[in-house]
């Protein structure tokens, strides 16, 4: 079966753009996935049952609902509730980092409890308050064991931002649909898009991996 | 394990892989009298859709009725949109139905039949928009569902990819996005738009028809590059319209009788 180069040539401006956008989502994702995550995370510790148990709902609901939905959800129902019309990159931001705020305050809590609590109690008596022994001694060396499954979720991230199509985000994956609306070709939009996620992930493991490594003999 | 038995290994699935495609294949190609394989993505009412565990639509019956005609066995499978043209393509199906629109980009990669359906194309508005036309929808955001006939009458007005053009994978989402605010109009096959105004009045949508601003579209069979079967298929095709049985159909399904002009001047080209 012949690849047809020409048609994926066409498309490549498209394809970079869609990648960028691609980038930005993930980006954007990440970082208020990791902000609301970590207050989420530390919230979910609290002993107060006001803060922990709507923290808990939270993480349960975006947990265990499928992204896919969520992303419809938001598009049709929160975002035209909130701002009055839809808008499909907001929606799309809003989504990926609610989504993965709630998987990444699982990975803050488990990261600072498998600190030992001598380490607390440590600082404790050293003079410091709550939020400093948390901020100068747990947390750093809670953020290390937690970067091999942040890297994890940030993969994730990366390639679910491909269900962003169904709500025509003009990302990667939205270019491959469209390629095949015109062409009725599966196999040149599906591999060019899939290599292209590939080098975005790749990319991400191996800045990972760097400063995994970093950190480790820092 | 040692480098040598991971080899090993993995020649054995290599050869295991093999023989499956192998077997793939062979299933695929057999005699010239076989049953037809018809693929179609059931979820475009009323053009194909489930009801139940059933198959049914227009194409379900105009198929039947040509596949009669050219003196076929045959088999109707619901195995998806995108499966659709890798089968086809790839040749491990036969015919594929599925309100496919003919157009000269897909005609590269496939074999289309004489046309057997014309499609025009509706504007859906809210009630009270400016809108009046096709001209007025420039500048304008449209929603159109991918692929289809009204995706190829906008980007005829826009340029193709235009960034006005939101393509959904549906025209439910599609119409959403318009009730929603995301966008000013859709532009979908008349059959869809009618059949949602009418099933939806609080919604409060207008159709818009724009006969002179929207090409008509057509419908055909899609083959395999090169099939045999084309040849059997246009005259069976024709055969049906000529003699009325193709009008009773339409009928039936879309309650009025169908105006031929177009298509047949299409099947006489």
């Amino acid at each position: 079966m012949e690849f047809r180069f020409d048609i994926v040539k066409e498309y490549a401006y498209l394809f970079l753009e869609g990648t960028l956008l691609t980038i930005g989502l993930s980006l954007a994702g990440i970082v208020i996935g990791l902000i609301m995550g970590l207050f989420i995370g530390i919230g979910k510790l609290s002993k107060n049952k006001w803060i922990n148990i709507p923290l808990d709902w939270y993480i349960t609901f975006f947990r265990g609902t499928p992204l896919f939905v969520q992303i419809l959800l938001i598009h049709f129902g929160a975002v035209p509730f909130i701002i009055g019309d839809t808008n499909a990159i907001f929606a799309g931001i809003t989504s990926l980092s609610l989504n993965a705020a709630a998987y990444i305050a699982e990975i803050f809590r488990a990261g600072i409890q498998s600190i030992d609590k001598g380490q607390m109690e440590a600082a404790r008596s050293l003079g410091m308050n709550h939020s400093e022994s948390m901020l100068h001694v747990i947390l750093p060396q809670a953020v290390k064991r937690m970067i091999p499954p942040l890297g994890n979720e940030f993969i994730v991230l990366i390639k679910e931002s491909s269900l962003l199509a169904i709500i025509a985000v003009p990302e990667l994956m939205y270019w491959g649909r469209a390629m095949q609306g015109q062409y009725y070709r599966v196999w040149e939009p599906y591999i060019t898009v899939a290599l292209i996620y590939l080098v975005l992930t790749l990319t991400l493991s191996k800045l990972l991996n760097f400063v995994e490594r970093k950190w480790a003999t820092g | 394990m040692n480098k040598a038995s991971i080899k090993g290994v993995f020649i054995v699935i290599l050869i295991a892989l093999m023989g499956v495609l192998v077997a793939c294949s062979e299933s695929a190609t057999g005699d010239g009298k076989k049953k037809l394989e018809v693929i179609t993505e059931a979820a475009y009412a009323p053009f194909e859709y489930m009801d139940g565990d059933q198959i049914v639509g227009f194409d379900i019956d105009f198929i039947d009725t040509v596949m009669k005609e050219a003196g076929y066995d045959y088999e109707v499978k619901n195995i998806g949109w995108d499966p659709l043209f890798a089968e086809i393509q790839g040749e491990r199906a036969d015919i594929g139905i599925s309100a496919i629109t003919i157009n000269e980009d897909r005609k590269q990669t496939y074999d289309f039949s004489v046309p057997y359906f014309e499609s025009t194309n509706m504007i859906l508005v809210p009630e009270g928009s400016d809108i009046q036309g096709a001209e007025d929808l420039k500048g304008k955001v449209v929603a159109v569902q991918n692929g289809t006939t009204g995706q190829a009458a906008v980007e005829t007005l826009f340029g193709t990819n235009h960034e006005d053009i939101k393509k959904f994978e549906n025209n439910v989402l599609a119409i959403m996005e318009l009730v929603k605010g995301g966008a000013d109009a859709v532009v979908a096959d008349n059959t869809v738009v009618i059949e949602y105004v009418k099933n939806n009045p609080d919604k409060k949508l207008k159709a818009i028809k724009d006969p002179n601003s929207f090409d008509s579209e057509f419908y055909g069979l899609m083959f395999p590059k090169d099939s045999e079967l084309k040849k059997d298929f246009d005259k069976a095709i024709k055969a049906v319209i000529e003699d009325g049985t193709y009008s009773k159909l339409y009928k039936e399904w879309f309650g009025e009788e169908p105006d031929l002009k177009a298509l047949k001047a299409q099947l006489n080209k």
